[in-house]
Order: structure tokens, then sequence, then C-alpha cells
């Protein structure tokens, strides 16, 4: 399913926000055993790096929304949720939460939910990326 | 000695916050009020320096010891930051409405954690005194 729509992009171009993990804090270990990452950009505070993914991504060219994929790696998930803040977090501090939940609805005005399934060990040089919902791809 | 430059400020919950009251008490060394909300000073920051006498700082802009910290302002709705203070045992003051939640909810304490707290909220309890 995925190759099939991969073709029908061979060119990227509905990326809607790209992230590659430059730094992975002592404390997250923990979070992802909880189906949690926290991303922060690199201008975090040292404390709060210490649970955080960070990253120097720009901001999304379009707002995060449920329906999008989300790719782990190779994984994909759809997002099933997007808190009311979530977005201005990214835009202003590259700031996500990701909770692999499967929630309909965040719980934390700050959430990105996405499927319920285990995060992968995370790692320097892992990318996340963010495509369009399936469905509004002609 | 010089001029007496610190006060003591009440911190309350808002509406529909949690924990508090804490109560902020600047120190020559410890007199930060440690804004981790990106953006630069948050105002509530800004207004809880201002009545204490204590010195707005942007963690996300400049480092500091957790031991020169005042109070710490976050804008966290309640995974991460909510508890990362509290578990340093630096007095945390959110100005979303969060309750203990997320995986460092153990160490979110209402003698260290006060939440939805906007100006309003803020208020002066003494003379100077140091």
């Amino acid at each position: 399913m995925w190759n099939w729509w991969m073709k029908r992009m061979p060119d990227a171009s509905g990326l809607i926000y790209e992230i590659e993990i430059t730094a992975v804090g002592a404390l997250v270990e923990e979070f992802t055993a909880e189906g949690i990452w926290v991303f922060f950009n690199e201008q975090a505070p040292q404390e709060v790096a210490e649970f955080a993914l960070l990253h120097q991504a720009r901001p999304p060219q379009q707002l995060l929304a449920p329906g999008q994929i989300l790719s782990i790696g190779p994984e994909r998930y759809r997002v099933t949720a997007v808190g009311p803040v979530a977005n201005d977090n990214i835009a202003k501090l590259g700031h996500l939460v990701l909770k692999a939940n499967g929630f309909g609805a965040a719980e934390l005005p700050g959430d990105v939910c996405i499927e319920a399934r285990p995060l992968p060990c995370p790692s320097v040089g892992l990318k996340l990326q963010i495509w369009p919902a399936w469905e509004n791809i002609q | 000695m010089s001029e007496k430059k610190y006060r003591k400020v009440k911190i309350n919950a808002g509406r529909g916050g949690w924990g508090g009251p804490l109560v902020i008490e600047p120190k020559p060394g410890k007199d930060l009020i440690y804004s981790v909300t990106g953006g630069g000073i948050h105002p509530l920051a800004a207004k809880i320096a201002a009545l204490s006498g204590g010195t707005p700082f942007d963690g996300f802009k400049s480092k500091a010891d957790f031991s020169q910290i005042a109070v710490a302002v976050i804008d966290c709705g309640g995974t991460a930051r909510v508890g990362v203070y509290p578990m340093k045992k630096v007095l945390t003051v959110d100005i979303h409405a969060a309750r203990p939640s997320g995986p460092l909810m153990r160490f979110i304490t209402a003698d260290l954690f006060v939440s939805g707290v906007k100006e309003e909220n803020v208020e002066l309890v003494d003379e100077a005194y140091a």
C-alpha cells in the first residue's frame, strides 16, 4: 500500500514536516516505554533535553491534522488527534508531544496522538516525516 | 548592606488549576524567575519578577543552575516540563491548568507546583526582607 502511494508521489512534494533526531536524552527510554516522545529544538535547556529528542527542523509547511501519516524510519502511523496548542508548540519551540495511544481526541492540549503501536528505539539520525492524509492525494 | 530589594509573592491556582499556593522568596544567588515558555520572558514571569524583585530569565536563551532559580514558569499541558522542575525540587508555576500527569507525575506535589495561573493569581504578601 505504501509503495503504491510512494509511486504516486515520486518527488515527495507532499511532505509536511520532517524531523531528524540530533540528540536523545537520558530519560527518553522511560517515556518511550509509555508510548510518548517529546521533541524540542536544540535551544531547549539541559533539564528539558534530558527527557527529550532534539532536532533542528524548521516549522511545518502546513498545520498538523488528524488523518495525516507519520513515518518513523520504516514504520507508518496514522495521526488520530492533534491538540489545540500542538501546532503552536511546534512553530514556537519545535516542541512536539507524540503519544502512541490511538486517541481520537487529545487528552492534553499539546498532544499529537498516533495509532497505538510501540514506538521504535530512538536514535540520532532517525527521521520522522508527516505526510498528507491518503484520501487527500490525487 | 544594600537596600532591601526582595519581596515575598504568593501564587494561587487559577481557574481550573491545581496545587499551591506557593510562596516565592527570591534571595541573593537564588533570585531567577526562570521562564521556560519560549518566545521570550512570559508576561506572567515578568509580573512575578516585578513584584518580587527577582530577575527575569529566559531558559531557552541562557543556562542557569537549579540552585539559582526562585521559581520556574512553564506553559506545559501536562506531559514533560510539568514534572521536570518539581523533580528537581524547583517551585513551578504552570500557565496551563495542568494536573499531575505524565511519566514524571509522582514528583508533582501541591507544595512545589501550581497551575492555571494568570496574572491576577499573583499577590504580594510581605514587606521587603532582604
